[in-house]
C-alpha cells in the first residue's frame, strides 16, 4: 500500500510513528497521524489544517484536555516501584546468580522491551485512516496518496480520536473535499 | 528503594493507569524469573515433572511452554 504514497504522505506516517515513539506510546493512533500531518509543515494537508485554525500546538492541547484513552505508560522500573518492588534490587540479585544480563536475556524481557522500544503497531482506527486515504484518492481519480487524502481520512468518524478533535475545530469531510476541489492534483 | 515517599505515594494511588501497569510489569517480571529457573533446573538435570513440582502447575503445562526454547 505505501508504494503509493507521495513522498510528503511517507512523511507523514514517519513522523507518526516518531511522535508515538516520543510519547512512549505503545500504539500508533489516528491522533499520531494528525499530529504527523501536522508537523510535515510544507505539505498540502497541513496547509489545510493551518488554514483553519489546526497546528500541532492546538492538536497537542486538544489531546491535553480530551481525557486520554488510557494514562501514559510508566517504565517497569516505576510500575515495579508502585508496588513495592525495586527492580534494581532484583537485577542485582538475579545477576549475582545468573551472571550480567541475565533478566534481560529472557524471551519475556525481550517481548516487552520489543514494545516499547521497537517497532511500534498501527491501532485499528490509524490502518483505517490510511485505508480511507486510499479510498478518497480513488474517489478523487487521483493516481497516488497525498497528504491531503491523509486529511480526508482523519476527518472519518470510524478512525478514532482525529475526527473528534477535527470536527470540534470545525473541519469536516465535506468541507475538505470541497477546498481540494478547487485545488487539483496530488502534492 | 531511591525515594521511599514517592513510592508509597504512587503504592496508594487508585489510579488505574498505574495499578495496571504495576500488574504488567510484575507479568513481565515473574515470566522472566520463572524462564530463568526454568533453564536453571534442565541445566541442572532436573526432570520436567521435578520442575512442574516446583512450579505447582502440571508436567504438561510447564512442557508446553518450554520445550521449544529449553532443553
Amino acid at each position: 500500500m505505501f508504494e503509493r504514497f507521495t513522498e510528503p504522505a511517507r512523511r507523514v506516517v514517519v513522523l507518526a510513528q516518531e511522535d508515538a515513539r516520543e510519547r512512549g506510546d505503545r500504539t500508533i493512533g489516528s491522533e499520531h497521524l494528525l499530529l504527523g500531518l501536522c508537523r510535515a509543515s510544507d505539505t498540502r494537508g497541513a496547509a489545510l489544517l493551518a488554514a483553519r485554525g489546526v497546528t500541532v500546538t492546538t492538536v497537542e492541547e486538544d489531546l491535553r484536555r480530551s481525557a486520554p484513552p488510557e494514562g501514559p505508560p510508566l517504565p517497569d522500573r516505576d510500575a515495579l516501584a508502585s508496588v513495592g518492588i525495586d527492580l534494581d534490587e532484583v537485577r542485582d540479585r538475579i545477576e549475582e546468580a545468573f551472571g550480567p544480563g541475565a533478566l534481560e536475556s529472557t524471551r519475556a524481557a525481550g517481548r516487552d522491551r520489543r514494545r516499547l522500544w521497537g517497532h511500534i503497531p498501527f491501532e485499528r482506527g490509524a490502518k483505517k485512516v490510511l485505508e480511507l486515504a486510499l479510498r478518497e484518492a480513488i474517489r478523487r481519480g487521483d493516481r497516488s496518496i497525498g497528504s491531503e487524502h491523509i486529511l480526508l481520512g482523519l476527518l472519518h468518524e470510524e478512525t478514532g480520536r482525529s475526527s473528534g478533535l477535527l470536527h470540534a475545530r470545525g473541519l469536516t469531510l465535506r468541507g475538505i473535499r470541497a477546498a481540494l476541489d478547487v485545488w487539483p492534483s496530488a502534492m | 528503594m531511591a525515594d521511599a515517599t514517592a513510592v508509597a505515594a504512587a503504592a496508594s494511588s487508585r489510579d488505574p493507569a498505574t495499578g495496571l501497569a504495576a500488574v504488567s510489569s510484575l507479568r513481565t517480571l515473574l515470566e522472566s524469573l520463572e524462564e530463568l529457573q526454568v533453564r536453571n533446573a534442565r541445566d541442572q538435570g532436573w526432570s520436567w515433572q521435578q520442575i512442574a513440582d516446583g512450579l505447582s502447575v502440571s508436567r504438561q503445562a510447564v512442557h508446553k511452554k518450554y520445550r521449544r526454547h529449553i532443553l
